[in-house]
């Protein structure tokens, strides 16, 4: 941090530091400058000129957000010529900008706003109908700016109805031209921030505005459906189109459910209980503001109508509504009867810490059985190596150090779907000149902006990345100084990468070899360098071989315990990180400690003042095969999951139905609870409190939202502890999740500082919100109870800050230790001669070559696309499919109709096709689920078979 | 690799070739206005005829000589003769000075408009007693009209490139900027900064790649020099170009000039050609250790392109809107690189002031500005043309020995200098000297150097609200005061002209434009007032006309409101924004 320097603000002395600008100087002082295109965290823009103030000795009236801060500089920002520069600045926008919210008698400039929509007008008008259609005018920049300012409103000025489109045709974004002051800070969002350009500036002078690059629609100009425009957006022009004109009475901030990135929104409540809308946190960590459409728009499913509201019990072959007491009894008498392995329990992947543990504590000490798991847990290998190697099975670095890094390694992972904001750092750090090597078999959003795209054979990922380890060790590109000071077994590794021979390689990857060393270059020459992996196209026996080996390359290029740097595992449920963390798995306890390690087993044996069971249990990927074969004869499955529904698990219908007994606790009633014999309604992460550790072991809190509403549905904490206690237990006299998070802390050592009382910034009671005295962003307004704040473990006291960067001193065993590779041939795939052919998806909007068109469907645009499916001409010839044929993809669960391309892009035996990001948009748009977003599905490999079709 | 005293000596060669080579030597001028006033069609004519008659000629085509009253210029040199000028020439003209000059001895006095060369002619004028000739001091047009602008012997026959020689092979780059600095050259774009000062910046900027930006973006009504000496005399530039390079230590240079503007943009890209490939550019330039490359770069389809970081967005292949200062330019420009940007006519300069030194420089012109002014007169005036004349000249000295003045019976009313953000001057004004200083205080700008003259049936209202028209529409967007600014003024001056004034609306102008004027991010805001300010000083009674009496001030009827595409009327119900759905 350089030196700070000292500047005077309007009298006040403010110290800062070189390189920040007057508005940020003062901003951080609490002084406020009034501005409407500054945005923090964007680059200076310099626009609106609201912000101007003058500066002792300088010339002229300079723009406060563009210029830096000097020693010594005395900056006025009120005095009387400036003040009426900004009243003349203000009275040039709304001459252009609807401004009835201004001149109604209802606004009350001293403060209290007494109009928004819903709320009746004194002259019986509604609210909605007079306020020219403004949906934002109760939060409106411009507006509170204008007050602020003390805009005369009887200004000379022509006022001026643009008569501009109000396009509603995209999903999920309204856009009414005509409140657009063309700040720019939506177009400077999506270029800067996100990495997008889905929205550019159009035309000039008079007219010039924003909208869709290159295009007419968002569907058509690569718009990821972030909502990022629309968090920033000062005036009602761009806002989210579900609830538009809905009014908040309450705004609470909270994590979001949809992925293990763990973003921190403002969720706004409006009177009538309903969540409607989601502000991603400006202050936050974990996002800085930024989410996705999963959590932008895809929480809706907590207002559902259709949710449960009361426990339902089988009787006579129906499930038939009952009470709390009996439902409890029932499951509590019926289980009882299942002690022992022939158990198995599942915990919801949105589970909180706090839900996990003590499911997993359910099914050790009441149950007697290591059979529990939870349900996104399909790729226990992912993070496995990382423990052995280097000491913890978590990702090293923030996710938003990846913002600075040098290179990224993508590998075999969706990020811009999966874990959306984690991919924001990655574009952002390639457009600060990073470079970016995907290996990904698919074509993933992420290749587009890819230095280096390698597509290996899918399954040879690990002999790929060997490959990568020889060409850095021949050519002498790893980091010496690191591993002389950190590693251990050098020796062991070197010794079998002789065995990784690039002519062998090329063969058994499809990779040629310029194409490795050209990404082994890119990776070792471009540091600090980070790797994401998701290893989704890697078949499970793979996988630990993939993992040793980037663990192997992060160490050799000295990767590891710095900044911008590390691994990131990334696993895909919202709360994976933390169900390993307190042992809802079946072969660890809390703190990852083996269950087979008997000293273990009586520490928290005795914690729990219990027996517990050794022997690693039964885990999802087995479940249902387990009750199939009936190992398991009763379940409990907490919340429905995307991992039922992709077909990894089996036929998991058929095998509840052989289950003895089956409790699902759910919000809704899934398929799965329609085969339970009891279904305990459940409530949603809006209504409950708990924790989250996101991807980067940052424990971040829930907080209550909402009261449950029309339903009986109760937290998953408490359903559990409610079955134990009934089939007699002890310990499970929890008050509240912070009761239990208390237990955790003391049970799991990295989670020993952790708190729910510090998690919350401010006071844990909900205290009434303050509005400040000065227009600001939605993003940074405060919420109820103040913001969340996180913590990443490993925590050891409640006064240890927690640790950003894993291994920056030293690894866990003192030196980290290479793992020799060994070298593999490319394995089986799921391919069957009834399906030979293996099918890569790919996610990505707008491919030029694409038969491309943006319809109107009733009042929505939709995609209509021809599909194309990529294949090498050696298939094509076998199957006698020529260019621009007609063919049928037949896989074992789906069809697809498409015309053929020959490539030699494409590796035999594998055909590819393009979904397109904005298809899946207005397919989840106008789905019937009420939680669709949950079910977006990866892009699974998947053996289909080609026939050529007339049509 | 040659060294320059072999270049120009083949130059030398291929020139007496020219002269003395037993042939007839016809120019024919093709810049824009002779190419407007239909010199292609001349140019063919000539070759017709001489193919018909069978005449070997050197026939080659030139640039602007200035002239342009005259256009299409045409000029003969008989073997051994004087150069004889002939303006207004048609084609059926052309075949007519074929037939009786070429093929004949017939020197046509009664067409010809002067002569220059050693051979003195009988009833014919020479060009320097021409009253419009006899006052300009021609630096940076030196060649312009004379030379070639496709052969880049012809430039160095005239001692082209012997200041970069001289430069990188005898002076340091110190020199080279001490030269510049001593010179007292201010930049020519239109703001007047010492053009030694701002190099010096640059040359202070860490390297190794730091950028010369030449900046031909023009597109200031009335104003063709840049584009002229483009069209007529491109290696000055690229030369100019390579000196400030060498005295900055930059690597690169980048000529910016607007699309559309086929010669200018043809002749520079052929110019560079040549340059790379005699060795004046590239890799070690003339066998020196000094490295430096050119290329063109166009815009796009805007005026605000021309601001230098609106300039340096454009290259970079974004939407031209200026950027912030600071950080300036010559800490982080063009792809955050350190660059310089000058305008074409600046560097024009630079190979003069190298070879001559800057005291020489200094020498001409007024205390506080040196050098020449590069006029470009148009409107109601006898002799419209690019002029180069003098720094310290009156205005009314140009107009009417220069300019030949207007018609007898007729009156100057009105000059509008500087390009539409400059101001309109009246009479009392021409008395001003032509000096960046004073026509400042005379609340006009010099600005790139066009002026538009405008006699008594000029209404200055309508003249304003047409330049605050075009500033409207060429407004890039960006920065809110000039976007709506802009807009407002032009409704407000479409209001008085068509009489429909309110009685505030001055008032209202002024606050509008002072807000302009403090608030705007780059110049095109900062100046949009001063057409409106500079017409109500010397104009007010224009404005009271529509205003107070509901008349025009010179009698005649309005003219249709021309609205401009991009004011927000353009949205009307009528026309909706199309939306492809």
């Amino acid at each position: 941090m350089a030196s700070a320097i000292s500047v005077v603000i309007d009298g006040k002395e403010v110290v800062t530091q070189p390189g920040k600008t007057i508005i940020q100087a003062a901003m951080d002082s609490g002084l406020y400058i009034p501005y409407l295109c500054y945005y923090p965290g964007m680059k200076p823009f310099g626009a609106c000129r609201m912000c101007v103030v003058e500066v002792e000795n300088a010339r002229g009236t300079p723009a406060s957000c563009t210029t830096p801060v000097a020693d010594g500089m005395v900056v006025h920002t009120n005095t009387p010529q400036i003040q009426d520069l900004r009243k003349g600045i203000t009275e040039l926008i709304i001459s252009e900008h609807p401004h009835g919210c201004l001149t109604c008698h209802r606004t009350n400039i001293d403060g209290a706003d007494l109009c928004g929509p819903e709320d009746i007008c004194q002259r019986h008008v509604s609210v909605t109908d007079r306020c020219v259609a403004c949906p934002k005018n109760e939060r409106c920049e411009l507006k509170d700016t204008t007050i602020f300012v003390g805009t005369g409103l009887t200004t000379p000025l022509t006022y001026k109805y643009r008569e501009l489109p109000v396009v509603t045709q995209d999903p999920f974004y309204d856009m009414d031209y005509n409140l657009c002051i063309v700040c720019g800070r939506c177009v400077r969002a999506c270029e800067e921030i996100r990495g997008d350009s889905a929205i550019t500036f159009t035309e000039r002078s008079g007219i010039s505005l924003v909208g869709p690059a290159h295009g007419t629609s968002l569907l058509e100009s690569g718009c990821e459906f972030c909502g990022s425009c629309i968090d920033v957006c000062p005036v009602g022009a761009l806002v989210e189109s579900p609830y538009k004109w809905e009014k908040a009475v309450d705004t609470v901030s909270t994590t979001c459910p949809q992925c293990p990135v763990g973003c921190q929104l403002k969720l706004e409540v409006n009177r009538r209980g309903r969540v409607i809308r989601a502000i991603p946190d400006l202050e936050a960590e974990a996002n800085r503001g930024q989410a996705c459409f999963k959590g932008k728009f895809g929480l809706d499913f907590v207002n559902s109508r259709s949710r449960l509201r009361n426990p339902l019990i089988r009787r006579n072959g129906v499930l038939e509504e009952a009470s709390w007491e009996e439902a409890i009894a029932l499951v509590a008498e019926k289980l009882g009867e299942y002690k022992g392995d022939s158990f198995a329990a599942i915990a919801s992947y949105r589970g909180t810490n706090e839900e996990s543990y003590l499911v997993q504590k359910f099914a050790r000490t009441v149950m007697g059985t290591n059979n529990v798991d939870h349900s996104s847990n399909l790729k226990p290998e992912l993070a496995r190596p990382l423990q052995d190697a280097l000491g913890f099975q978590a990702a090293t670095n923030p996710v938003w150090d990846l913002d600075n890094a040098g290179c990224v390694l993508t590998v075999s992972t969706n990020v811009t779907e999966e874990h959306n904001v984690a991919a924001v750092p990655v574009k952002r750090a390639v457009q600060n000149g990073a470079k970016l090597v995907v290996i990904d078999p698919r074509e993933v959003e992420l290749t587009r902006y890819a230095t280096v795209w390698v597509r290996p054979r899918p399954g040879t990922e690990a002999t790929l990345l060997g490959g990568m380890l020889r060409v850095i060790s021949d050519e002498v590109l790893e980091d010496q100084d690191f591993i002389r000071e950190r590693c251990e077994n050098l020796d062991g590794l070197k010794n079998s990468l002789w065995k990784f021979d690039l002519s062998r390689v090329e063969v058994v990857t499809g990779v040629p070899q310029e194409d490795i060393r050209n990404a082994a270059r890119t990776f070792a020459g471009n540091g600090p360098a980070a790797i994401l992996y998701a290893l989704d196209t890697v078949p499970a026996s793979e996988r630990e071989a993939c993992v040793n080996a980037m663990v192997d390359l992060a160490l050799l290029t000295g990767n590891v315990g710095r900044p911008h740097s590390g691994l990131y595992p990334l696993r895909p449920g919202t709360n994976d990180q933390g169900s390993w963390d307190v042992g809802c798995v079946p072969d660890l306890l809390p703190g990852y400690r083996p269950v087979d390690d008997a000293g273990a087993r009586s520490v928290l044996g005795e914690a729990w003042g219990s027996e517990l069971p050794s022997g690693a249990g039964i885990g999802v990927l087995d479940a249902f095969q387990a009750a199939t074969d009936g190992r398991v004869k009763a379940m409990m499955v907490i919340g429905d999951s995307a991992s039922y529904h992709s077909g990894e698990l089996g036929d998991i219908m058929s095998a509840a139905g052989n289950l003895d007994f089956l409790v699902v606790q759910d919000t809704f009633l899934t398929g799965l609870a329609q085969a339970a014999d009891v279904v305990l309604p459940s409530g949603t992460f809006a209504e409950k409190e708990g924790t989250y550790t996101n991807l980067e072991r940052r424990v971040q809190p829930l907080r209550k939202v909402l009261e449950v509403r029309n339903s009986n549905a109760m937290p998953d904490w408490w359903i559990v502890c409610e079955i134990a206690k009934a089939m007699g237990a002890q310990g499970f006299d929890y008050h509240c999740p912070a009761h239990v998070l208390d237990e955790i802390s003391r049970v799991v050592p990295m989670y020993a500082g952790v708190s729910y009382q510090r998690l919350l910034a401010k006071e844990p009671v909900l205290q009434p919100v303050t509005m400040p005295a000065y227009p600001l962003p939605s993003q940074l307004l405060p919420t109820t109870g103040g913001q969340n704040a996180g913590v990443q473990w490993p925590c050891a006291s409640a006064d240890d800050d927690g640790t950003a960067i894993l291994y920056g001193d030293q690894f866990a065993a003192g030196m980290a230790h290479f793992i020799p590779l060994e070298f593999r041939e490319a394995p089986a795939m799921p391919t069957s001669d009834d399906y030979p052919l293996l099918l890569l998806p790919g996610r990505v909007l707008h491919q030029s070559d694409r038969e491309l068109d943006i319809v109107l469907v009733g009042q929505k645009n939709r995609i209509q696309s021809e599909e194309t499916l990529c294949i090498h001409p050696s298939d094509a010839s076998t199957l006698n499919v020529a260019d621009g044929d007609m063919v049928e993809v037949v896989s074992a669960r789906e069809n697809l109709f498409a015309r053929a391309s020959l490539t030699e892009q494409n590796l035999p035996g594998t055909v590819s096709v393009t979904y397109l990001f904005g298809n899946l948009v207005t397919q989840l748009e106008s789905s019937e689920d009420p939680d669709a977003m949950s079910h977006v599905p990866g892009l699974p490999l998947t053996p289909v078979r080609l026939a050529k079709t007339e049509a | 690799m040659p060294n320059y005293e072999e270049l120009h000596q083949e130059a030398q060669t291929r020139l007496l070739e020219l002269e003395g080579g037993g042939k007839p030597w016809i120019r024919v001028g093709s810049a824009i206005c002779c190419e407007a006033a239909g010199a292609d069609e001349t140019l063919k004519a000539i070759h017709a005829e001489l193919e018909t008659r069978g005449i070997e000629a050197n026939v080659n085509i030139v640039g602007c000589l200035g002239l342009c009253y005259a256009a299409p210029l045409v000029d003969l040199q008989k073997p051994g003769g004087s150069r004889v000028f002939y303006g207004n020439v048609t084609p059926e003209k052309a075949a007519e000075l074929v037939e009786s000059c070429v093929a004949g001895d017939d020197l046509r006095p009664d067409w010809a408009l002067a002569y220059t060369g050693r051979v003195t002619l009988d009833g014919i004028p020479r060009l320097d007693d021409l009253p419009v000739w006899n006052k300009q001091v021609r630096i940076a047009l030196r060649n312009c009209g004379h030379i070639d602008p496709l052969d880049i012997y012809q430039y160095i026959a005239q001692g082209g490139y012997a200041a970069l020689d001289k430069a990188v092979n005898r002076m340091t780059p110190e020199e080279v900027l001490k030269e510049v600095q001593d010179s007292g050259l201010r930049g020519r774009g239109g703001a007047a900064f010492p053009t030694g000062t701002k190099w010096g910046f640059l040359a202070r900027s860490p390297g190794p790649v730091k950028y010369i930006l030449c900046n031909c973006e023009e597109g200031d009504p009335g104003a063709y020099n840049d584009k002229g000496i483009l069209e007529s005399d491109p290696h000055s530039l690229i030369e100019g170009t390579i000196l400030a390079g060498y005295a900055t230590g930059s690597s690169n240079g980048v000529v910016f000039i607007r699309h559309g503007h086929e010669g200018p943009i043809h002749r520079t890209e052929r110019a560079i050609e040549q340059a790379y490939e005699l060795g004046l550019l590239g890799d070690n330039i003339l066998g020196s250790d000094f490295s430096f490359h050119v290329e063109v770069s166009l815009t796009g389809d805007s005026y605000v392109a021309g601001e230098e970081t609106a300039l340096m967005e454009s290259i970079e292949g974004n939407r031209a809107m200026p950027r912030a200062r600071p950080p300036f330019p010559a800490a982080s420009g063009v792809w955050r690189l350190p660059s310089n940007i000058n305008n074409i006519k600046s560097l024009a300069y630079v190979s003069e002031i190298v070879s001559r030194g800057g005291e020489w420089f200094a020498g001409i012109g007024t205390e506080g500005s040196k050098g020449t002014a590069i006029l470009c007169l148009s409107g109601h005036i006898k002799r419209p043309g690019m002029y180069e004349i003098p720094m310290g000249l009156t205005i009314r000295d140009v107009l009417e020995e220069v300019g030949g003045g207007v018609s007898p019976g007729e009156r100057i009313k009105v000059l509008q200098t500087g390009g539409p953000l400059g101001g309109v001057l009246g009479d009392e004004a021409f008395d001003v000297r032509i000096d960046f200083d004073e026509m400042s205080r005379a609340s006009a700008i010099l600005g790139s150097g066009g002026i538009i003259v405008g006699n008594e049936t000029v209404d200055v209202v309508d003249l304003i609200r047409v330049l605050i028209a075009f500033n409207q529409y060429e407004s890039c967007g960006k920065c809110f005061p000039c976007r709506l600014g802009n807009t407002h003024m032009l409704e407000i001056l479409e209001r008085i002209y068509e009489h429909e004034a309110r009685p505030a609306d001055l008032q209202l102008m002024e606050r509008i434009g002072n807000n302009m004027r403090m608030g705007s991010l780059c110049g095109h805001g900062q100046l949009g007032y001063n057409p409106v300010s500079s017409a109500l000083k010397y104009f007010g009674e224009d404005f009271a006309a529509h205003m107070e009496e509901g008349r025009s001030p010179t009698g005649q009827s309005m003219t249709p409101v021309f609205t401009p595409q991009r004011t927000r009327s353009r949205w009307t119900s009528a026309q909706p924004l199309e939306l492809r759905f």
